[in-house]
C-alpha cells in the first residue's frame, strides 16, 4: 500500500517556498551590493533563499514521514470573524465609531453558536457604551463618532 | 550597597500613585486572562498596546509586565479546581492539582501554588536586579559581530526548544526575518516590498501583525472547539498548608525556582516550558514520586514556582541586551519602541526609572497577586460563567479599535485582518506564530549588525569566528542544533511537551 504523506508539511513547505520565491523575484529590484559593502538587497536574498531551503527541506520531510492531515477550516467562522473586522475598517471614517462598533459586533455574532436577538442588542449597548467610556471619554483618542462627524 | 540603593530608588518610583494602580490593573487583568481559556498573554498585551501610548514608558511596562505574570498565577486556579488550564504554562499544573483538588485538597494545592509563586518571582526578581547591571557591563563591550551571533543563537535556541517540528519553526522565524525587512532601507533609504503603498514605507505594523496572530486567530480557533465549561464541583477548604505539607514543598519550590530562572532567561524558554521541565525533574527524583499524578503536592509546587520564576527572569535578556526571549518579550520590544526607547544595554543608564521601577513593580505586583488570588478566589472562578459569545465580540471590537487608534488609519486593521487569516492557517499546518514574531522583531536589527560587521571587517565573514565573545556564540549555537538532532535528547523532549 502507498503511504501517506505529511499534509501539513507538505503545504507549510510549499507555502514558504512559493513566499520566498515571490520575494526574491521582487527582491531583483534592489541592489544586492557586496558583503563589505551591503545594499538593501542583501539581507532579503539571505533570509528568502533561506527560507526556501528549509521549505524544500520540510516538503522532502513531510513526503517521507506522515500521514497526517490537515485539519477541518471552520470557513463559516472564520468568514465572519475576518468580515466583521473589515466592515470596521471600511465603515470607521466614514459612518463612525457607533454604527461601525453596531455593524462589527453585528456580524461577528452570527458566529455565536445559539444566535439570540435580544442578546446581540443587549451585547451591541453593553460594548458601544464601554467603547464610549474607555477610548472617548477616557483615552480620548481621535476617532469620528457619529456618521455626520466628518 | 550600590543594589541596594538603587532598589530603594525603584521603589520610589514603583510606589507612585499612578505605577502603583498600573500594577495593580496589569495583575488583575493577568489573573483574569489567566483565569479565562482562549485568551493568553499574547494577545491581551497586544491589544493593550495602544491603550498604553498615553502613559509614560514606566507605567506602561510596569501593567504589560504585571499582566504576564498575573497570567501565571490565574492560570493555576483553573487548572487546579476544574482540570481546565487557562493558560499552556498551567496544564502541568492540572495533573497533580486537580487530584489534589478532588481528593479534597483544594486549599492547600491552591495555597502551595500562590505562595511557590510569590517566593520563586521574589527570588527571580532579585536576580533580575543583580544581574542587570552585570550583564549590561559585559553587553557594552560587544561588538557588531558579537550581537549578531548572539542574535543568531538567541533565534536557534528558541526554534531548538519550541514544540512540535523544529524546521518548521526556524522557517516561520526566518519568514519573520524577511517580513522585518519590509519597508524603507535605513542606511540606502530604498523602498523595500512595499508596493507603492505609503503605510508600508515604516514596514508592517507590529501591533497588527501580533494582534491579527494572537488575537484574531484565536478567536477563530475558539469558535470552532465546542465549549467546555464545567460549573465548579468541589468545594475550597482551609486555604493554607499543614506543617508536613510545607516541609514536603521545600525542596520542589526551590528547585523548581532554580530550574524556571535558568530556563527563563534561555531564548524560546519563557513560562510553559520551565513548568513542564520542573515537573519531569520532581517525578524523577522526588521520595514520593509514586504519587505524583496522583494528587502529589510537590507536583503542584514546583512547576507553579517555575513558571512565575521563568516569567520574571525573562526580562533579563529583554532589559540587559535589547533582545526578546519570548513572544510576550517580543511584544515589550514593540512597547517600548513605540515609546521611543530603543531596548539594549545602554537602557538601565538612560532610563533607571524603567529598568528599577519595574523591578521593584515585580515584587509589589507579586505580593498583590497573593492578596488577589487567595481570599478572592471565589471571584475568579465565578468569571468563568461568562459565556464565550460574549467575550469574543468585546475581544473583536476592542483589537479593531485598538489598531485603528495606532495611526488613524484603516489599513492597520486590514493588516490584522491579513494576519488573522494566516494566523488560523498557520495553526492548521503545525506552524507556530511565535517564532515568526520574534523573527519579526529581530530581523532589522541583524541586518544592522551584519552590516556594521561586515564593513568593519572589510568583507570578510571570518570575523564571526575570529572575535572570542561571537565565536562562543555561534559554538553554542552549533551545540544546539546537534543536541536536537541526537534522538536521545529529542525524545525527552517530546516527551516533555506530550506531557502538556
Amino acid at each position: 500500500m502507498k503511504r501517506r504523506p505529511d499534509a501539513q508539511d507538505l503545504f507549510a513547505g510549499v507555502m514558504f517556498v512559493a513566499f520566498a520565491a515571490f520575494m526574491l523575484w521582487l527582491n531583483t529590484d534592489h541592489p544586492i551590493g557586496s558583503a563589505r559593502r551591503m545594499g538593501p538587497g542583501y539581507m532579503p536574498m539571505l533570509a528568502f533563499g533561506i527560507l526556501g531551503v528549509l521549505g524544500v527541506a520540510i516538503v522532502i520531510g513531510g513526503l517521507l514521514t506522515g500521514p497526517n492531515l490537515i485539519g477541518r477550516f471552520a470557513w463559516r467562522d472564520m468568514v465572519l470573524i475576518l468580515l466583521a473586522m473589515v466592515v470596521f475598517g471600511l465603515t470607521v471614517e466614514r459612518l463612525g465609531f457607533i454604527v461601525s462598533i453596531a455593524l462589527c459586533v453585528g456580524i461577528a455574532s452570527l458566529a455565536e453558536k445559539v444566535w439570540k436577538p435580544l442578546r446581540v442588542v443587549g451585547l451591541i449597548a453593553f460594548l458601544l457604551a464601554l467603547c464610549w467610556f474607555l477610548f472617548i471619554w477616557y483615552l480620548d483618542i481621535r476617532i469620528p463618532v457619529f456618521p455626520w462627524s466628518y | 550597597m550600590d543594589l541596594l540603593n538603587n532598589l530603594a530608588y525603584g521603589f520610589g518610583v514603583a510606589a507612585t500613585f499612578q505605577n502603583l494602580g498600573a500594577c495593580l490593573i496589569g495583575a488583575l487583568l493577568g489573573t483574569a486572562i489567566g483565569v479565562l481559556p482562549g485568551i493568553g498573554p499574547v494577545a491581551t498585551i497586544s491589544l493593550l498596546l495602544p491603550l498604553t501610548f498615553g502613559m509614560s514608558s514606566t507605567t506602561a511596562i510596569i501593567m504589560l509586565a504585571g499582566i504576564y505574570y498575573g497570567a501565571q498565577y490565574g492560570g493555576s486556579t483553573t487548572s487546579i479546581l476544574m482540570n481546565l488550564p487557562g493558560e499552556v504554562s498551567s496544564v502541568i499544573t492540572a495533573l497533580d492539582g486537580y487530584q489534589m483538588a478532588r481528593n479534597g485538597e483544594a486549599g492547600p494545592a491552591l495555597a502551595v501554588a500562590a505562595l511557590g509563586s510569590f517566593f520563586a518571582g521574589s527570588v527571580a526578581t532579585l536576580l533580575v536586579a543583580a544581574s542587570g547591571p552585570l550583564l549590561t557591563s559585559v553587553a557594552l563591550s560587544f561588538g557588531p559581530a558579537d550581537y549578531f551571533s548572539l542574535m543568531f543563537l538567541g533565534l536557534i535556541v528558541s526554534a531548538v526548544l519550541s514544540e512540535g517540528n523544529v524546521v518548521k519553526s526556524i522557517a516561520m522565524m526566518v519568514a519573520g526575518v524577511g517580513l522585518g525587512l519590509v519597508g524603507t532601507d535605513v542606511q540606502t533609504g530604498q523602498q523595500r516590498f512595499t508596493f507603492d503603498i505609503p503605510e508600508l514605507s515604516d514596514g508592517i505594523g507590529f501591533a497588527p501583525m501580533a494582534m491579527g496572530m494572537f488575537g484574531v486567530a484565536e478567536i477563530i480557533r475558539n469558535l470552532e472547539m465546542p465549549e467546555v465549561r464545567d460549573a465548579l464541583k468541589t468545594k475550597i477548604t482551609r486555604l493554607w498548608l499543614t506543617k508536613d505539607q510545607f516541609r514536603r514543598v521545600i525542596g520542589p519550590v526551590l528547585r523548581g525556582t532554580a530550574l524556571g530562572s535558568i530556563v527563563g532567561i534561555l531564548p524560546g524558554g519563557g513560562a510553559s516550558l520551565s513548568s513542564m521541565g520542573a515537573y519531569t525533574l520532581e517525578r524523577r527524583i522526588s521520595k514520593n514520586k509514586h504519587n505524583f499524578g496522583k494528587g502529589a503536592i510537590e507536583g503542584v509546587a514546583a512547576p507553579e514556582s517555575a513558571n512565575n520564576a521563568a516569567a520574571q527572569t525573562s526580562f533579563i535578556p529583554l532589559l540587559t541586551l535589547g533582545i526578546p526571549a519570548n513572544a510576550v518579550m517580543a511584544l515589550m520590544v514593540g512597547a517600548l519602541i513605540i515609546q521611543g526607547i530603543q531596548p539594549g544595554p545602554r537602557m538601565i543608564e538612560a532610563q533607571p526609572d524603567l529598568f528599577w521601577g519595574l523591578i521593584a513593580s515585580m515584587w509589589i505586583g507579586n505580593l498583590m497577586l497573593v492578596v488577589i488570588n487567595l481570599p478572592l478566589i471565589g471571584m475568579w472562578v465565578r468569571l468563568l460563567k461568562v459565556p464565550y459569545d460574549l467575550m469574543y465580540p468585546a475581544i473583536l471590537v476592542f483589537c479593531a479599535i485598538g489598531v485603528y487608534s495606532l495611526n488613524n488609519n484603516s489599513f492597520d486593521v486590514f493588516t490584522t485582518v491579513v494576519f488573522g487569516f494566516l494566523g488560523y492557517v498557520f495553526s492548521k499546518i503545525g506552524c507556530p506564530p511565535a517564532p515568526m514574531l520574534i523573527g519579526f522583531v529581530l530581523g532589522p536589527m541583524m541586518e544592522e549588525h551584519l552590516r556594521r560587521a561586515m564593513l568593519l571587517s572589510r568583507g570578510d565573514p571570518m570575523v564571526f569566528i575570529e572575535r572570542p565573545i561571537s565565536a562562543t556564540l555561534l559554538g553554542l549555537a552549533l551545540l544546539a542544533v546537534i543536541a536536537m538532532a541526537l534522538p536521545s535528547i529529542r525524545k525527552t523532549k517530546d516527551e516533555a511537551m506530550a506531557g502538556g
